[in-house]
């Protein structure tokens, strides 16, 4: 074999008798002075070459109408065909490929391939598709779904209330909610014998369908299906450089998006009211971009490690404005929206001695938005007509500092602590400034054989400067509230988890969490919020060949809110309660029949519900709101020879929502055209039957 | 242990590596040297050995002699660890000892420590992760010393193995289920009703966080939370013309990525959402009750039924109308 000296080796070997145990057993501490690299021939490292890994094709079979469950099966086809793969080729002189291809066919499938020769230069070509289904129920009148421009039927009556419309009902089409995104990307990697190495990725994601939005007039509304065409081109490239304890790059990321779809009009399905308006258009979202250049830098020296990043970057828009229907002038015809981002991060980690080390980073960002602003006159959607407004365009620094130090009091002892410190500094706000201090400990146990347990506790305050009413933003706002994610607030959290192992066989988890925020001087607006969870984790090896794993968890999330209906202090509160369960397991049984039969059981159980209170004076709820799912996957794998495998799966979903506020007819409320009930209660199922081949 | 107990009975592309825990099982130590020294006398002979560097007389050959009998050894030449025409693989260098430290004596009869990697290990992670980082140093694992997973003493080789042709921890059918054997409350997040489609692959841990640490906040791979959210939505990016300030600010205002009993992912439903931040004199400021049993129902009005306030407050995430103030068109 030819014989080629590792880089870092030979960094090393013009440094020898550096040798330093504290940064541990790096090869660039190595003490390679005794090495007799030409005795080094390495006979017996038996590299094969030629092609190895297997291949796959399945085919499954799902007869079920309600389009969600293809969340779950990956499929909306009633025939669903899919391939695996997972090939390696080794070639002479470090020539290899892979290809890697999971479940390709099915909504989910991804492809990634990569040729190229080890250590020089890697090709990259990879594909990946995301699919989420809401609904093939939902109804609408409007023609054109899926575009730009929404019609309502020819002998369509308008009406001040939609149970006036007579023509609503022989007019409405069911349609699908879902959207689809197909992404593939083509990078390229070269790297040197020497330090550096260079990058470039492209990628090109589609996203299409079509996702829910409203359209109003005045107090009327309508719900209207928004096209979604999206195309986004990223680019990242860099270079790259190395020695044996330091690191940087410099890099850019680039992001374009286009819209095929600068505008959504819609046809007024009620009688036209101010500004006699009987068609609206909404601005969809426009085009934009994103350019960000980043330098990082990495150095570790004597169980230190530091590390650095700067980043500059523009997110900007000129899409050309909606005036459809608008009926003013102008400032401009696009806003040239820009906005600078600037980043600075810096980190560092370093041992002290054996049981002590310290860490500490700061971090800074800047959102500047250079928007011009300008003089925007408001359509009459109320009775006040013309009204002008002027944009704010948002700007916001953010300071972060970490300290924090770990001692380790023995081998199965740690105790950890540290103080995090947050400074957010807003323009056009009620608060300009808030700080947030934090501190922490954790302490964890694992000197006993059995038990490996921890507990974790934290206290957050939040204040800040003086929260007043910005003549920009909260003139109109009540003087007592205390928008939640400005407010004053302390934040408590402690959590613990244990891990006991009674049995080689046998683990139990089990973890614990309550967080607590108190917004300390918020009479109106969120006032409160409690996160408490446990969950347990049981896994069991019956033996060698069956295995159990089952959990269960459970959280609660406790909300409460104060408003007034008389623009003084509180008169309503709302409680909401939002809970969740989770129950599981996992049962494998291998090495049935001769070692040639694998079968597994995986079932899930989560519950959903949220439950919504108001009082004033009377109390109400929310009604149901609610969803319980089942999974059930039984699978069984049977090696028919030794190269064919076949695996049959059956999944079972068992899905049941509601939503009462959403469980409606499209004509329920007066003054909204609901696209009707978006709930679901299905029992889906689905075979797919598939066979590996083994290369 | 017990990471690798949670990995071998969920994941059964592990089943091969149970085989082989439970094969040993007999003794109850990882490695033979572990019945007759502490944890720190290894430590300590491992320190000495690395420092006087008496590595073997012909590299890897030395160490085969007695390894190549083992499967699991010799698929090291199926990965990119054990090619050895590359001059950036552990092969073309120090081989065998690259990794395991200087032979020394441990020729004679196996009893001398090595450095050993895995959960099984009694070696400290730090030090057995020194080994790794010694070449992996590079922008994904550039903040690994300050990242979670080094802070809660997470061992590389107990996700990784590099014996191996594919590493089973890199699939993307069973990721889910690896970063949710510890992290279980994600795991009940992305039970919920609604949540990033994690729970059938689609997407996975990894496609927004860097499971060794990253310059940013939770391990982000994307600079801050928005960034992170603009790489797969980036019609939210704008700047446009009329901003929803928290919106601006950060997506984790009204959502969590991660699941929710809400639809959409927000923490909490239209209309209390929107009115834990505008109270302003007239609807906005209004109790509404939902079902009274008194004639009044949570679906019969534009307040509470259907989107709620975003029947007509449809832009939520901004507007770029030239009337779009109020986020309505």
């Amino acid at each position: 074999m030819k014989f080629k000296l590792n880089i870092i080796t030979l960094a090393l070997v013009a440094n020898a008798g550096f040798a330093m145990a504290a940064d541990g057993y790096g090869v660039g501490s190595a003490n390679v002075d005794k090495v007799k690299f030409d005795k080094w021939v390495c006979k017996g490292c038996a590299v094969e070459t030629g092609v190895t890994g297997s291949v796959g094709v399945g085919v499954g079979y799902n007869s079920e109408d309600d389009i969600h469950s293809a969340n779950a099966f990956g499929s909306d086809n009633e025939f669903a065909p899919k391939l695996d793969a997972d090939v390696n080729y080794i070639g002479e002189s470090g020539y290899r490929a892979k290809v890697e291809a999971t479940d390709l066919g099915l909504d989910n499938g991804r492809l990634d391939v990569n040729v190229g020769k080890l250590g020089q230069y890697n090709l990259n070509l990879n594909y990946r598709s995301i699919a989420t289904y809401d609904s093939n129920s939902v109804v609408s009148p409007y023609q054109g779904i899926g575009g730009s421009d929404l019609t309502l039927p020819d002998n369509w009556q308008t009406a001040g209330s939609t149970d006036g419309m007579t023509e609503l009902y022989s007019s409405l089409n069911p349609f699908e909610l879902s959207l689809k995104r197909e992404r593939a990307g083509l990078g390229f990697e070269y790297q040197t014998e020497s330090l550096f190495t260079t990058y470039v990725n492209y990628l090109r994601e589609e996203k299409t369908g079509t996702k829910t939005a409203s359209g109003s007039f005045f107090n009327q509304s309508m719900m209207i299906a928004e096209p979604v065409d999206y195309t986004t081109d990223s680019i990242n490239a860099g270079i790259k450089f190395s020695g044996s304890n330091w690191f940087t790059s410099l890099n850019y990321d680039g992001s374009i998006f286009k819209n095929d779809n600068a505008q959504l009009g819609y046809d007024n399905a009620f009688n036209p009211t101010f500004g006699a308006q009987t068609r609206g258009y909404m601005a969809l979202d426009p085009d934009n971009e994103s350019h960000i250049v980043s330098l990082l830098g990495q150095y570790t020296e004597n169980g230190t490690a530091a590390s650095a990043r700067l980043m500059f970057g523009q997110m900007s828009q000129d899409q050309d404005l909606v005036t459809s229907g608008y009926g003013y002038s102008v400032p401009t015809e696009s806003v040239d929206a820009k906005v600078d981002l600037t980043g600075m991060t810096l980190k560092a980690a370093s041992r002290v001695n054996r049981s002590v080390r310290v860490s500490g980073s700061y971090d800074y960002s800047d959102r500047e938005n250079n928007t011009n602003i300008e003089e925007w006159t408001q359509i009459s959607i109320n009775d006040v007509n013309g009204q002008v407004a002027y944009n704010t365009p948002y700007d916001q620094t953010t300071h972060r500092a970490k300290i924090a130090a770990d001692y380790r009091i023995n081998r199965g002892m740690k105790l950890d602590g540290g103080v995090d410190y947050k400074r957010d500094e807003r323009s056009y706000s009620e608060r300009e400034v808030t700080e947030e201090s934090t501190v922490w400990a954790r302490y964890r146990l694992n000197s006993f054989d059995n038990w490996d347990m921890w507990v974790k506790g934290s206290f957050g305050n939040r204040d800040g400067s003086d929260y007043q009413a910005s003549e920009w933003t909260s003139s109109e706002n009540n003087d007592l509230l205390r928008k939640y994610y400005l407010a004053d607030r302390d934040r408590t959290m402690v959590e613990a988890r244990v891990s006991y192992t009674p049995l080689e066989a046998l683990t139990v988890d089990l973890g614990l969490r309550y967080a607590l925020d108190d917004y300390t001087d918020t009479e109106i607006g969120l006032t409160e919020s409690k996160d408490s969870s446990y969950d347990i984790n049981f896994n069991y090896m019956f033996n060698k060949d069956v295995m159990l794993n089952a959990f269960y968890n459970y959280q609660v999330i406790e909300s409460q809110q104060s408003g007034s209906s008389t623009f003084s202090g509180p008169t309503w509160q709302a409680d909401i309660e939002d809970t969740v369960d989770v129950v599981g397991a996992n049962l494998s049984y291998n090495n049935l029949m001769d070692s040639r039969l694998r079968l597994g059981l995986d079932y899930t159980y989560s519950e959903s519900d949220s439950n919504t209170q108001v009082r004033q004076g009377i109390t109400g709820d929310y009604g149901d709101y609610f969803a319980k799912v089942h999974n059930i996957n039984l699978y069984g794998q049977y090696q028919a020879t030794e190269k064919m495998a076949f695996r049959l799966d059956y999944k079972i979903e068992k899905y049941l929502d509601n939503d009462a506020a959403n469980d409606i007819a499209p004509d329920d409320i007066w003054n909204v055209m609901s696209f009707g009930s978006n709930s679901h209660d299905y029992t889906a199922h689905m075979v797919m039957l598939s066979v590996n081949y083994k290369l | 242990m017990k990471i690798k107990m949670k990995l071998n009975s969920i994941i059964p592309t592990f089943v091969a590596m149970v085989l082989l825990s439970v094969g040993m099982s007999h003794s109850a130590y990882a490695s033979k040297w572990d019945a007759k020294m502490t944890p720190d006398e290894v430590e300590a002979v491992l320190d000495k050995k690395f420092e006087e560097g008496s590595y073997s007389p012909k590299g890897a050959d030395s160490c085969l002699m007695c390894h190549k009998r083992s499967e699991k050894v010799m698929d090291l030449f199926k990965g990119v660890h054990g090619a050895i025409e590359s001059s950036k693989s552990p092969m073309a260098g120090l081989q065998c000892e690259a990794c395991h430290g200087p032979m020394g004596k441990h020729n004679r009869g196996g009893n001398e420590p090595m450095i050993a990697f895995g959960p099984n290990s009694t070696l400290a992670p730090e030090k057995q992760n020194s080994v790794c980082m010694g070449c992996h140093l590079d922008d994904e694992r550039m903040s690994w010393n300050t990242s979670h997973h080094d802070n809660a003493d997470v061992a590389c080789a107990s996700c990784h193995s590099v014996h191996t042709a594919n590493d089973p921890i890199l699939s993307k059918k069973t990721e889910m289920e690896v970063c949710t054997s510890c992290h279980t409350k994600q795991k009940t997040d992305m039970n919920k009703r609604s949540s990033h489609p994690m729970k059938w692959n689609q997407m996975t841990c990894s496609d927004c966080h860097n499971p060794h640490g990253s310059m940013a906040d939770s391990d982000l791979v994307k600079p801050s939370v928005n960034e992170t959210c603009y790489s797969c939505h980036a019609e939210k990016r704008g700047p446009k013309l009329w901003e929803h300030a928290p919106v601006t600010e950060n997506c984790v205002t009204c959502h969590n990525p991660h699941g929710s009993v809400n639809e959409g992912m927000l923490k909490t439903r239209a209309p209390q959402l929107c009115q834990q931040c505008h109270a302003s004199d007239g609807h906005a400021s209004n109790a509404y009750l939902g079902n009274t049993g008194m004639g009044s129902n949570v679906g019969d009005n534009a307040f509470t039924g259907g989107r709620s306030c975003l029947n007509c407050h449809s832009q939520v995430h901004g507007s770029n109308h030239p009337s779009g103030k109020l986020l309505q068109r």
